[in-house]
């Protein structure tokens, strides 16, 4: 069986669909709920993380080691949840990090704008022009977060596997049509792309574990195998790589780890200057 | 009963899917055969119109008003093409041309880079992975510019269509399953009323063209054949304007009454 994963130009209509879609497939429901799980298991506030999910860096928000390291504990939990299967999954930007695996099946949801325009002005009890200017606004706020969190651009078509317009389709219609489509053999889960996902979700859970004491890191896996990335001083290069090895050693199906550490140039630089 | 647009880039397999809708709903499958329309009856060698709707404008060509007149052209005749019904267009700028139509299903068809290049090199004997790649990125680059340029927007602005379809998990045959399910549900089935809308918009159009060389500021809108015209300039080209529309009423079929109103702003639904 497969996962779907939504998104959307507005939560609300996302939440809708993605329900709906969940009722009418027979699948679970996986949505912002699951951050209560990430903020108990690894002890933060739950509303630090919906900012970390809505807010992209500014001076008056949350520093980027803290985005990152929230955003792969959202990460890590996500992809733990996605790994049982028949789940629909919507507001935790799955879509930008479940790369290539066949079985997920990427769907973008765009609002009525009449709608969203409707809504926004009884909201927050402002006239037409300025709730189409607010509409804008939040827009180009999520696309600036999706390039900064993920380094993709949300709004571009060819990260999904559909895009349906609410403008002229009914939600109903919407939702038989993403029920129809992950009914097709290609979202059928194969060996391979379950392993990509089991990759995915261990890569996930190192990466994790690592970010608390190394906010540089890159983590990929491969099996049991896992590799990872980061950059260090040449003084500081076997610690770095020994206290990896021990910490990445200890989780879970994790057997061999490698460790590729890139000379930082930058704190070379900063140190030969002093 | 229903008139389907498919946007698509160059070698992205909308052609494929537009001939294998049409052919599963019984439609006509439309594409260069308005532009030759267009050339035949407007008297305007076919590659001028290709140029016009697929070449973005240089700077001199955005001053001028000749690409606004062959755009107009080529609306003209897809408006009255279309309004006969069961049509699916898979030609350029679909969405656009017929844009507040409501009952049009507008679907756009995306394919990864990869897959664009290896199809380009297939169909075309000869030509080596890179220059396939250069002529993708400037073909939809081009595209780009001329749907900017003319109606500020991005072609790649998945709100301008209903449907988005990425070929490549997707199959060509599930493209063809979710536009043909799509295209049967109610509201783009033409009723009488969207039937006597398009009918509107293909009035207007047509008075458009035949207006645009003399009069490049004019806008036109129909109800029910009572034609307006508006025209921002005042009453220096009134006479010549008048004299025109008059002989008009007796071109162009479906016209009731016939009324132009000077120095007013084009409404935003006037063609």
């Amino acid at each position: 069986m497969s996962i779907i994963i939504i998104a959307s130009d507005s939560y609300k209509t996302g939440r809708e669909i993605s329900e709906k879609v969940a009722e009418a497939a027979g699948y679970d429901c996986v949505d912002r709920e699951l951050l209560k799980s990430v903020s108990e298991k690894y002890n933060v506030p739950e509303a630090k993380l919906i900012r970390t999910l809505e807010e992209p860096p500014s001076f008056m928000g949350l520093s980027s080691k803290l985005r990152n390291l929230y955003l792969a504990y959202i990460q890590e939990v996500t992809l733990s949840r996605l790994l049982e299967d028949n789940v629909v999954c919507h507001g935790l930007a799955a879509h930008l990090y479940v790369l290539g695996v066949s079985h997920a099946l990427k769907v973008r949801i765009l609002s009525d704008f009449e709608k969203l325009i409707n809504e926004t002005t009884a909201q927050e009890n402002v006239a037409r022009e300025k709730a189409i200017n607010l509409i804008k606004k939040r827009e180009t706020l999520k696309k600036r977060w999706s390039l900064a969190s993920f380094n993709v651009d949300e709004n571009e078509p060819s990260g999904y596997d559909l895009v349906i317009s609410l403008n002229q389709i009914e939600p109903g219609e919407a939702v038989k049509t993403v029920v129809d489509t992950v009914g097709y053999r290609k979202f059928e889960p194969m060996t391979y792309s379950i392993k990509c996902l089991k990759d995915k979700e261990l890569a996930g859970r190192v990466r994790a574990a690592l970010m608390e004491k190394f906010s540089d890191v890159k983590v990929q896996a491969n099996g049991s195998t896992v590799i990872v990335e980061t950059r260090a001083l040449k003084r500081d290069k076997r610690k770095k790589t020994e206290t990896i090895k021990k910490l990445a050693g200890e989780i879970k199906d994790v057997g061999l780890v490698e460790v590729h550490v890139f000379k930082d140039i930058f704190r070379q630089a900063v140190e030969s200057n002093r | 009963m229903a008139i389907i647009t498919i946007s698509r880039g160059s070698y992205s397999k909308g052609k494929e899917v537009a001939e294998m809708v049409a052919a599963k709903l019984g439609y006509d499958c439309i594409s260069r055969e308005v532009l030759i329309k267009a050339s035949d009856h407007f008297h305007i060698p076919e590659v001028k119109l290709i140029r016009a709707i697929h070449d973005a404008p240089s700077i001199l060509e955005r001053f001028g008003h000749k690409r606004q007149a062959f755009v107009a052209f080529i609306r003209s005749e897809l408006a009255c093409r279309v309004s006969t019904d069961n049509v699916v267009y898979h030609g350029l700028a679909g969405h656009l041309l017929l844009k507040g139509i409501p009952h049009v299903l507008k679907v756009r068809i995306i394919a990864q880079m990869g897959d664009r290049i290896i199809t380009a090199e297939s169909k075309r004997a000869g030509i080596s992975k890179e220059k396939a790649r250069t002529l993708l990125l400037n073909d939809d680059q081009e595209r780009r510019k001329w749907t900017q340029s003319l109606y500020g927007v991005d072609p790649w602005d998945s709100s301008l269509y209903d449907l988005v379809i990425h070929v490549h998990k997707l199959q060509v045959s599930d493209a063809v399953e979710l536009i043909c399910d799509a295209a049967t549900r109610d509201q783009f089935k033409t009723t009488d009323k969207y039937k006597r809308k398009m009918d509107d918009f293909a009035i207007a159009c047509q008075i458009k063209a035949a207006l645009v060389n003399q009069f490049s500021e004019v806008g036109v809108t129909s109800h029910f054949g009572n034609v307006l015209i508006f025209t921002k300039s005042g009453d220096r080209v009134g006479q010549k304007l008048k004299k025109r529309v008059n002989e008009l009423d007796k071109e162009i079929k479906g016209i009731n009454n016939l009324e132009i109103h000077f120095g007013l702003p084009l409404p935003p639904d006037a063609v």
